[in-house]
């Protein structure tokens, strides 16, 4: 058993690295990207939302950017996690091993990315004094909450793409709306109070909302949120974790 | 002395449904019976140990589904097949690789994705590098490679793996004539060693020669199972 998941976690490590090998190959700047790539964003987004949009959210570019890197993670992991064991056929061809390794290092592979921008974003925003001591459980949780609710639905999606190809169009067209959904360019409080109820269910609007306390101390989920939100979020990744176990042991036959 | 059994089938069978078109989600609820086809059906075998077993049968028999099934790679739809040990396959050999990473990167994660441990792998990685003769191509990226580098360096890997029962069909003898060579020695090696090995093959005078026992597989069914005797049945009856 203690076998299994320490090949589980080797393997999981190996493939991650992997994945990062493979997305930095042949360029100059090499692992650089790593960082170079936040940073790039922030410029952009610093630059232009300064001069196109006048809100009355305080440190809308702070705001802003550390949303979309929260959504960025989110989306990115898992449009391209989606059709990944499809892209992978040849390894699941080759031998038995647990195939989760699959997607889920794909998502440890744009964590990594993440956690990288989130300490540089730190250093930026230290000086605006959000930060307190508490702040530390608040954005643990609110990573923790991200990578499990991530894998989950990944799990799900990737597991059904290999049977309905469908899966990965209606993923990412879903995405886009998703977006608009959750509060990322607009903040919890320019909703209508008499339409939040929709808003509850959508797990991201309260793992943005622990973000954006911890980081910049923005008001906290309300209990309705939170309760409703986990609980939807529990289902999702158990159905996940369900689908994808009964599933895979039937992938060969699809690919 | 009766040797263990390390593989057993009991009434295995799998099933696959027929998809002329990769199947959408409205055909799946439009159409509400797929077609369904049998590769295996009711299948009892059970192989002990050190036992050498060639499996023949013409084409769409269900002689590589059943491998498959052996494997892992996909499970059987009814039935249960219990192992003892390692099973490694030495078929697809040049699947599992990635093409940008390195020779050293690729045996790494092959090995991995054949369940052995990084420290395994770091203890054997001379060896791996040196029976796969690639030499200095170690640290070029995969897509570098020929075919035949391709294959010989997964099947280093695979015999690396220390297999108890070996999956073989007749492409094991991989590479160039030197390298052919060598993986027969290797296979009459681990022949030797009295590994459980199974065959899969049209490539008789092999199964003659090196299997003590054979299994007939016609339309996914046994046909027959015994010495190889089986072989002049299954020749004749072609």
């Amino acid at each position: 058993m203690s076998a299994n998941i320490r090949n589980f976690t080797e393997l999981l490590f190996a493939m991650t690295e992997k994945e990062l090998r493979a997305r930095y190959k042949y360029t100059i700047f090499g692992f650089f990207w790593l960082v170079l790539n936040p940073i790039l964003q922030m410029l952009v987004i610093g630059f232009i939302f300064q001069f196109i949009i006048k809100t009355s959210i305080p440190y809308y570019n702070f705001y802003l950017f550390l949303s979309l890197l929260v959504w960025n993670f989110f989306s990115l992991s898992l449009t391209k996690s989606t059709p990944s064991i499809v892209y992978e056929r040849s390894l699941i061809k080759k031998a038995k091993f647990p195939r989760a390794v699959i997607p889920l290092a794909i998502i440890l592979s744009n964590f990594i990315h993440l956690m990288i921008a989130c300490v540089l974003y730190l250093f930026l925003i230290v000086h605006l004094g959000t930060l307190t001591f508490w702040s530390m459980p608040i954005i643990i949780a609110a990573f923790l909450l991200l990578y499990i609710f991530t894998s989950g639905l990944s799990l799900l999606t990737s597991a059904l793409n290999v049977r309905f190809r469908d899966v990965n169009f209606f993923v990412s067209a879903f995405v886009v709306i998703w977006f608009y959904a959750t509060p990322i360019i607009y903040s919890f409080d320019f909703i209508p109070n008499e339409h939040i109820w929709l808003w509850r269910f959508n797990p991201m609007v309260s793992i943005l909302q622990l973000f954006q306390h911890g980081m910049l101390n923005f008001p906290l989920p309300d209990r309705g949120m939170l309760i409703s939100n986990i609980c939807i979020m529990i289902s999702i990744i158990s159905l996940g974790v369900f689908v994808f176990m009964h599933e895979s042991k039937n992938f060969d036959d699809w690919l | 002395m009766k040797s263990p059994t390390v593989l057993q089938l009991k009434n295995v069978s799998k099933k696959y449904e027929i998809h002329h078109e990769k199947p959408t989600l409205v055909e799946k609820f439009v159409k509400s019976k797929n077609e369904t086809f049998w590769a295996l059906s009711g299948i009892n075998i059970s192989i002990a140990k050190g036992q050498k077993v060639g499996i023949i049968g013409a084409n769409g028999s269900g002689k590589t589904t059943l491998l498959k099934t052996i494997a892992g790679i996909t499970a059987p739809t009814t039935g249960t097949i219990e192992s003892q040990g390692k099973i490694v396959s030495l078929i697809d050999l040049e699947a599992g690789f990635h093409d940008d990473l390195t020779g050293v990167q690729n045996i790494f994660l092959n090995g991995m994705l054949l369940g052995l441990s990084k420290r395994q792998i770091m203890k054997d990685f001379q060896s791996i590098v040196s029976y796969a003769d690639i030499r200095q191509f170690i640290d070029a990226p995969l897509f570098t490679y020929s075919y035949g580098m391709k294959l010989r360096l997964g099947f280093s890997v695979a015999i690396h793996a220390n297999p108890d029962i070996l999956l073989l069909d007749e492409n094991m003898a991989v590479g160039d004539k030197e390298f052919r060579k060598k993986s027969l020695r290797t296979t009459e090696e681990f022949i030797r060693k009295r590994k459980t090995i199974i065959v899969v093959s049209h490539w008789v005078e092999f199964l003659r020669k090196t299997c003590t026992r054979i299994i007939y597989l016609k339309e996914g069914k046994v046909k027959a199972d015994g010495n190889t005797h089986i072989i002049d049945v299954y020749l004749k009856e072609k």
